[in-house]
């Protein structure tokens, strides 16, 4: 018997038509979710965006319950001269244009009264748009590209109204230069996600490590949709590097690094980006080499930093990774206690009051520089951010020494 | 270590082993239920998740968590097939919006049970072959079950048993005329391939993450490989994952990783544009 294909042979065409149907509506908007919260007249509004869908929707979760945290914990301790702050949330999906649309909503019908986002470097330069037209206060918690402060510097008039919080590029890469001398790296590769912070990240990292005597032998990015992660690994271990630098802040982190330890089970591995502060991911890999991770602030760093850990873990009963929940729980931090000293949510009293400040967070006590850039590095009263080292049974702080406990 | 490009073409073998065994089913629903069914890869992420509810109580290994995804995805699937698939079907496009909605309906609910966040089972460490091969564990098993499934399959649909599906598959009126209950076939078959999809994601959870829409990227290059190979060629179907998933690697090698993806649905675009019926109309064995 054969069998006719002709009713099969029809199909291609539902079949291309179904699938761009489902790439358009599986996008953002379908996914889009509700504001989170809405305050009445009496409360101060900040608008956070975040991506609680799409593949950075595990990063954008944990930056909007860290962002909700800090306004509990501002509301208990009085709010702001007697009223509430409420967060209002933003879904960006991760996606420029929708985090566009998202501030623009948040402050033309939630009347917000500053916005704290977005995640992603792209999202967070077209929102700095939105605040500079709409003159209003937004603090940038993780967005690490160079754009961001370098339009303040060069455009200060337009953009004062932008500070960031989290760790610009070249500070990142100082950091983690500081961390692969003390590690007695020579060799490195650099692999992660295609995406911009990556790219520019990787380039600073190279020119910074250099005169340390480390150099990359092999740097390469996959796609976040769908990462060729086996040729990556292979050809990342066939280079013989010292170390691996993963930079992924999304799920994507997890399966590369399986595939690394599968192809190299001994060559170690750092996590940048925050998805392996993750304990339960974590536990999943084999610790046959070091598994490391770089954080903002973790559990030990300092009492502030323990009290954070605990109380987050309490309220959602796991701890964070570190880095996308801390840095916008401090950026939500750093702003209250900004209107607190400002006696104003009004960006032009603010803004001053930020510019010359010291705010004390979670990672430590936040200045701005110029370009309104927090201070992190190695220098007295920088930021120094931790690197910690997964082991059975939890997370050691390995870099800079972990402070004496008494 | 065995030379690179080698490791890189064996885990590329793999790669596609894992597309085959999503498109098993898919072929299945497409040549007997004749419905696009965008809710494969949910079914393939409740495996991957059942896979993760076992691992949290004791019970690591994925091959004892595909008969159970398999079993609950099959009564899922024989639900959505008796109360939606068939009642609909005479409204195809209607009925690829319904799939896409339980789709996302399930990430949505997945979402909420277990959260945003990434899950991950431990991944036990890999065979090592000759000549320092890393012969990955989630890779070997999904070769070896696409290859028991794709065989199975070809050997039901060219036997008397798999008579029903091929006589539903050109012509239902026939079918029917012969006393055939083709209704009851068809959502079995739904149910069927419903379980194919779950137990493909329990078997290749330790590989990744997994995530309330880990089951898109699967979907896609399934459904791309049955619309290049047809349900009617099992051998087809398997052929091409191979192929597809060298190719795949094979590009991330010697162009780039972030092209692998591009330069695999530009050589299926390409194959099909020269061959709309497909390979099996270019290998000639379509009637």
């Amino acid at each position: 018997m054969t069998v006719d294909s002709g009713p099969l042979l029809r199909l291609p065409r539902i079949l291309i038509g179904s699938a761009a149907l489902f790439l358009s509506l599986s996008s953002p908007v379908f996914f889009a979710a509700p504001c989170v919260a809405a305050g009445s007249s009496d409360t101060l509004k900040i608008g956070v965006l975040a991506p609680l869908s799409g593949p950075y929707a595990a990063g954008g979760t944990s930056f909007a319950q860290a962002a909700t945290l800090a306004v509990e914990q501002a509301n208990a301790e009085g709010g702001v001269s007697g009223q509430r702050v409420t967060i209002v949330v933003g879904d960006t999906q991760g996606r420029v244009d929708v985090a566009k649309t998202e501030a623009l909503r948040l402050v033309s019908r939630e009347k917000v009264s500053a916005l704290v986002g977005a995640y992603l470097s792209e999202e967070t330069v077209g929102v700095m748009e939105v605040a500079a037209a709409e003159r209003m206060v937004l603090i940038v918690p993780v967005a690490a590209t160079a754009e961001i402060t370098d339009k303040v510097r060069q455009e200060y008039d337009r953009y004062r109204y932008v500070f960031r919080v989290g760790y610009s590029l070249p500070q990142w890469a100082e950091r983690i230069a500081a961390f692969l001398s003390d590690r007695n790296v020579a060799r490195y590769a650099f692999v992660g996600a295609g995406i911009r912070w990556n790219l520019e990240l990787g380039e600073t990292l190279e020119r910074i490590a250099a005169p340390r005597g480390i150099t990359p032998v092999y740097t390469a990015f996959y796609s976040p949709g769908n990462p060729a992660f086996d040729t990556v690994a292979v050809a990342a271990a066939a280079a013989s590097p010292d170390i691996v630098i993963l930079a992924d802040p999304g799920r994507n982190s997890v399966s590369f690094l399986k595939r690394l330890r599968e192809t190299a089970p001994t060559l170690p591995a750092l996590s940048i980006g925050g998805a392996l502060g993750d304990a339960r991911l974590a536990a999943s890999v084999p610790l046959s080499a070091p598994v490391y991770v770089q954080a903002a602030a973790w559990r030990g760093v300092s009492p502030a930093a323990t009290a954070y850990v605990e109380l987050y873990e309490h309220r959602y009963g796991a701890p964070p990774v570190g880095y996308s929940d801390t840095l916008p729980y401090d950026a939500v931090t750093v702003l209250v206690a900004a209107w607190r000293k400002a006696g104003s949510v009004e960006s032009a009293v603010v803004v001053p009051v930020l510019e010359r400040g010291a705010f004390p967070g979670v990672a430590g006590t936040y200045r701005f520089d110029a370009a309104h850039q927090a201070l992190w590095g190695s220098g007295p009263g920088a930021l120094q951010g931790t690197f910690l080292r997964w082991e059975r049974g939890g997370a050691r702080i390995v870099f800079p020494s972990p402070p004496t406990v008494h | 270590m065995a030379p690179p490009l080698l490791q890189v073409l064996l885990d590329g073998l793999f790669a596609g082993a894992a597309y085959a065994l999503m498109a098993a089913g898919m072929a299945l629903i497409l040549g007997v239920v004749k419905v696009v069914n965008l809710s494969h890869g949910a079914f393939f992420t409740l495996g991957a998740y059942v896979a993760y509810a076992l691992a949290e109580r004791g019970i690591g290994s994925p091959i004892a968590a595909a008969p159970l995804a398999a079993g609950i995805a099959f009564a899922f699937g024989v639900f959505l097939g008796k109360s939606f698939v068939n009642p609909v079907r005479s409204h195809p496009f209607a009925l690829t919006v319904g799939t896409l909605a339980f789709a996302l309906l399930f990430e949505q609910a997945a979402q909420i049970v277990w959260g945003p966040h990434p899950l991950s089972i431990g991944a036990q460490a890999p065979w090592i072959g000759p000549g320092g091969l890393v012969l990955r564990r989630w890779g070997v098993i999904a070769f070896l079950s696409s290859a028991a499934l794709l065989g199975g399959l070809k050997w039901v649909l060219s036997a008397r048993p798999g008579l029903p599906l091929r006589l539903i598959a050109e012509d239902e009126e026939i079918a029917c005329s012969l006393g055939m209950d083709v209704e009851t076939i068809r959502y079995l078959t739904f149910g069927g391939a419903c379980a194919m999809a779950a137990a493909a994601g329990a078997l290749l959870s330790p590989s990744g993450a997994v995530t309330p829409t880990m089951g898109r990227a699967p979907l896609l290059l399934s459904l791309v490989v049955v619309i290049v190979a047809g349900m009617d060629s099992v051998a087809a179907i398997f052929l091409l994952s191979i192929g597809l998933g060298i190719l795949g690697n094979a590009c991330a090698w010697f162009l780039s990783p972030q092209w692998s993806y591009v330069a695999l649905l530009a050589a299926v675009c390409l194959l099909l544009s020269a061959r709309p019926a497909g390979i099996v109309a270019l290998a000639g064995r379509r009637d």
